[in-house]
């Protein structure tokens, strides 16, 4: 390690160091990889037994989806008995969640409005987080404040309220009851992704907007073409976290499309297999397991953003 | 003489004449038809997929003999926190869901438009409704809504475990605790004989069979000898090991606990259809009338077609409330016996298991309807209850935080 | 070489100014949003909170009377203990769960994509699935109770949402299990910016794995640990669904599961008493910011400029 020159930068960044990887350039990084090392009888011994106990862990958090999976293939008398495999396994609930009511319309609108609320959201909270991470303006401090606030006010008591001004908006006097821009409108930006934005520029050295502005770049093309692309595992996280939410969103959406069936969204959808008394388990769990494959698909495309880390960090645990 | 007398006759004629001319012109008003047309709305909560088909069926045949309306069903997941949002957006579907038990708020709040003008102008009668249930819909003299359907707390029993010892419902209080006792040795693992509730939506019948009341003029009698006593014999039977909480049976109601055979007597009503047919068919059970106990008493719960002040199509409200309500829609929505007829002239054929049981007890069945504030002493009371159940609160403990929250509602 | 002069803040009046403005401009929608969607609706529970307020509208004016009942309104002595028990539990579970799966996951491991994947799903799966499996498994004659006997050799038939001395402790450990991916996903976006030389650094001076971590890593992680103790504490003081579930929205058995917002819910739509609702809504609000705004001054110097 003779030979550190000067630097006028700091080190290069995960998500960089893993392009370079890629590309076969020179990384500053100094640990292996992945893989066992191999070295010690006993360091593999302790290896394996750390694997197979996060196996069994990893089980575990697979329990409710595989437990849905299965009650989804049962018959209704099976499904409230403790029987752990369908004695005929059928996909009847799945014909009968599709058919019964407009599944196909629910799902399209659950991705239309994930989607949206997703894209809105990702821009928005990247945009406000460097602003309150970066910039400074007078009341900066309170502002945040005011962020912080909205994740304090439940949604029973915002209810009545935003329901009156989504009939009657004030001022330019729209409806937006039944809307899909009534939707996207009350969910904008989520103070959590706007949080967690801020909080991961603040980690993030200034000496890169330092030398942006040498450049002459302006704030918006720092934000973009500097702070954007170092966000990489946090704009993946808030991805992840905006379609989840908006996935399983079962509240406003109840509250805006009520008497709407077509624009009801997967839980609108899935609640209707339960009644006070009687709940349709299979097709519940059927129509469930349908609503599951799209964000875990988001979800195993998004997280390989936190790949890049790990190549480069290389921390043994 | 002749002369005076004919005119004095043919005057009384005449008079008579004219008289009886008279009277027919002030004639009785006739009933008015109330003409209605358009789009009205029509919401209740989410039910299965039966019952959901069955009032489409209803409201199709509406349609047929009303070819001016056009009616537009929806049904609404969380219904209460749905219809207060839109009451208060002064936005209601025409015709709802009224739930006897909110009646009381709902009505004081001026959410429901009472129907006095539509009956006076066409003469609807309303005397085929059972008088119990109409009455948790009226308040100072105005109606606001007929009953739909409703059910009574009726006694499920397993059939087979009760021809195991002797094939004798009970009718009383001591029969109760008798055939409990014949049955505990034949309950195994975490089940009981009876399924006990810890609800006053349940245990309260006791109390009426008791001759116990909560109220009486305005004032709560939690603390009186009749309820206690009655409290007292529903909290005994747990203590005796002859019944449990569905918790400690291992199921979340008790309809569900005669349904995986946790317990061979459970108090429940007509919700117990589809749910338990579908659900658990193997399981041979059915109704019987509730045991009684100095007086035969039962719970019964309501639910009546209503419209608001605030809704747009009130004329056609009222006509779709009344055939949903009549003869001809009631007999309908109940043929299938997923809902119990609120009229006495609504005689359906029902499919087994029988649900005679529960009708018979119309004459005694009183129904859970409270004055506006009484849902948090009822949340004090079941939380008190299940305490109680749990041994970690004593009856009398229970009763005097119940009085004492009762007192004050405001 | 030239080193570069660093500019450290502007000192040109009309820079600040153009900064201040692109900072306003860049928060506008999201704060303009804020305001319209949250701060009125929380203006309006203010406002109405101090009158006796129905689905119509005013009833009558109260002034400070729903704050007066609330001091000794017993119910929500209940939901106020009840919550603050669960926080306090669940709070510091989450973080260290969190954490604890972050690192795991972020570091060079095999089958990593499948860790991931697995301690994250519980969070996708939808709190029905969840919910309904956590019944099934934690009820009397369920899956836990069985493993148990087995292990006991005697029957254990214990109702662990039924019974009062382990609802609410099941329903933490419920949504610890839960919301611990989350957590993961919050750290693991925070551990991927941690500069590599900083570990290259530990390494050469010699510090094993568990002291890098403690001496180097975690104090690092601070704007982490900030925000996700902040999004814990709010979140677990508004614990409502599973809440509502379990106990059938009564709150019970014996008042162990009756949190704020279970009583908010119950008080609105129960009882149509949207004034009274309102004014526990205000009291969860202050008690919510003052505690946030105690984590700001603890960990407000601590923020990595």
């Amino acid at each position: 390690m003779a030979d550190t020159p000067e630097r006028e930068l700091p080190p290069v960044p995960p998500v960089v160091a893993a392009e370079q990887l890629a590309t076969g350039g020179e990384v500053a990084v100094g640990a292996p990889a992945t893989g066992i090392p191999g070295q010690d009888r006993s360091q593999r011994i302790k290896q394996i037994v750390v694997y197979v106990l996060l196996f069994f862990v990893s089980l575990l958090f697979f329990i409710p989806f595989f437990w849905s999976v299965t009650t989804s293939l049962k018959t209704l008398p099976e499904s409230v008995g403790f029987n752990l495999l369908p004695a005929n396994p059928s996909l009847r609930a799945y014909r009968e969640a599709l058919t019964t009511y407009d599944f196909k319309s629910y799902f399209l609108n659950s991705v239309f409005l994930a989607t949206g609320v997703t894209i809105f959201n990702l821009f928005l909270s990247s945009l406000g987080g460097y602003a309150f991470a970066r910039l400074r303006f007078p009341g900066r401090e309170v502002l945040f404040f005011l962020v912080l606030g909205t994740l304090m006010i439940p949604n029973e008591l915002r209810l009545v309220p935003v329901f009156q001004m989504l009939i009657d908006f004030p001022v330019v006097h729209t409806q937006l009851l039944g809307t899909y821009q009534g939707y996207f409108l009350i969910n904008l930006v989520t103070a959590t992704s706007l949080f967690l934005m801020r909080q991961y520029f603040l980690t993030i050295p200034r000496d890169y907007e330092e030398a942006a502005k040498l450049d002459g770049a302006g704030y918006f093309k720092t934000y973009w073409r500097v702070m954007l692309p170092l966000a990489g595992p946090a704009l993946a996280a808030v991805t992840i976290l905006t379609f989840q939410g908006t996935w399983n969103d079962f509240f406003w959406p109840l509250i805006i499309f009520l008497g709407d069936e077509s624009k009801y969204t997967l839980p609108l959808g899935i609640f209707q297999f339960r009644t006070q008394f009687y709940t349709q388990w299979p097709e519940l769990m059927a129509a469930s397991v349908i609503a599951i494959v799209p964000i875990a698909l988001i979800y195993v495309f998004f997280q390989r953003y936190f790949v890049a880390g790990v190549t480069a960090a290389g921390v043994k645990g | 003489m002749r002369y005076r007398i004919a005119v004095l006759v043919v005057g009384a004629v005449a008079s008579v004449i004219f008289a009886a001319g008279a009277q027919s012109r002030t004639v009785i008003d006739k009933p008015q038809a109330v003409t209605a047309s358009g789009t009205v709305t029509l919401s209740g909560w989410s039910v299965s997929t039966t019952e959901e088909d069955l009032l489409q069926q209803v409201v199709r045949a509406f349609e047929r003999t009303h070819p001016n309306i056009d009616v537009k069903y929806d049904a609404i997941p969380n219904y209460d926190q749905a219809m207060l949002a839109k009451f208060s957006a002064r936005q209601p579907p025409d015709v709802f869901y009224l739930n006897s038990e909110k009646a009381p708020t709902w009505i004081s709040q001026g959410l429901i438009a009472p129907l006095n003008s539509y009956i006076s102008k066409t003469k609807f009668n309303t005397k085929p409704f059972y008088p119990s249930l109409l009455r948790a819909f009226k308040q100072k003299g105005k109606t606001y809504g007929f009953p739909k359907d409703w059910s009574p707390l009726g006694m499920e029993i397993n059939t087979q475990l009760l021809a195991r010892v002797g094939g004798k419902a009970p009718k009383t209080w001591a029969q109760l605790t008798a055939v409990a006792k014949k049955l505990k040795p034949l309950m195994t693992g975490t089940a009981k004989p009876i399924c006990l509730s810890a609800e006053w939506q349940r245990a309260l019948m006791f109390v009426y069979q008791n001759r116990g009341v909560i109220l009486k003029n305005g004032n709560p009698q939690f603390t009186s000898a009749a309820v206690r006593q009655a409290i007292n014999f529903y909290v005994g039977l747990q203590r005796a090991g002859l019944g449990d909480t569905p918790a400690k049976l291992g199921v979340g109601w008790c309809g569900e606990a005669i349904g995986k055979e946790k317990a061979a007597i459970a108090f429940e009503g007509n919700w117990a259809f589809p749910y338990l047919p579908d659900t658990f068919p193997n399981v041979k059970w059915r109704f019987f009338p509730v045991p009684k106990g100095k007086v035969p008493a039962t719970l019964a719960f309501t639910v009546s077609y209503s419209t608001s002040p605030a809704s747009k199509n009130k004329d056609a409200a009222w006509v779709l409330i009344t055939y949903l309500t009549g003869k001809a829609g009631m007999r309908l929505w109940t043929s299938k016996g997923l809902a119990l007829p609120a009229r006495s002239d609504v005689k359906v054929a029902f499919p087994a298991p029988s649900r005679a049981p529960l009708l018979g007890q119309a004459k005694y069945a009183r129904v859970w309807l409270w004055p506006d504030g009484w849902d948090k002493v009822w949340s004090v009371g079941n939380n008190e209850l299940s305490a109680v159940m749990e041994g970690k609160q004593t009856v009398n403990g229970m009763l005097s935080r119940l009085q004492s929250e009762a007192r004050s509602v405001k | 070489m030239a080193t570069v002069a660093k500019k450290r803040g502007s000192t040109l009046g009309r820079e600040s100014v153009r900064e201040a403005l692109v900072g306003y401009a860049f928060v506008l929608l999201p704060i303009a949003s804020f305001l319209i969607f949250f701060m009125y609706p929380l203006g309006y529970a203010a406002y109405i909170s101090f009158f006796d307020w129905g689905a119509l509208g005013k009833i009558e004016s109260v002034g400070l009377g729903n704050y007066r009942d609330l001091s000794h309104d017993f119910l929500f002595g209940k939901a106020l203990k009840n919550t603050f028990r669960y926080a306090v539990i669940v709070v510091p579970t989450q973080m260290a769960l969190g954490l604890l799966l972050a690192v795991i996951v972020n570091n060079a491991l095999r089958f990593r994509t499948f860790f991931r994947a697995a301690f994250y799903f519980p969070a996708i799966a939808g709190s029905i699935a969840i919910t309904a499996v956590a019944t099934y498994i934690l009820s009397a004659d369920g899956l836990l109770n069985a493993v148990i006997s087995k292990f006991t050799g005697e029957t254990y038939d214990h109702a662990w949402f039924g019974e009062s001395d382990t609802a609410l402790q099941s329903i933490m450990a419920l949504n610890i299990w839960t919301t611990s991916g989350t957590m993961m996903l919050f750290y693991l976006a925070s551990l991927q910016s941690i500069p590599t030389d900083v570990y290259e650094a530990a390494a050469i001076d010699g510090a094993r794995a568990w002291r890098t971590f403690w001496k180097v890593t975690f104090p690092l992680l601070k704007p982490a640990h900030f925000f996700v103790a902040v999004v814990s504490v709010i979140g677990a003081l508004q614990v409502f669904d599973q809440a509502f579930f379990v106990s059938g929205g009564g709150g019970g058995p014996n008042y162990s599961t009756m949190t704020i917002v279970l009583y908010l819910y119950n008080t609105a739509i129960e009882g149509a008493r949207f004034g009274y609702a309102s004014a526990i809504g205000i009291v969860l609000f202050a008690i919510i910011a003052t505690l946030t705004l105690i984590q700001r001054l603890l960990f407000g110097r601590a923020e990595v400029a």
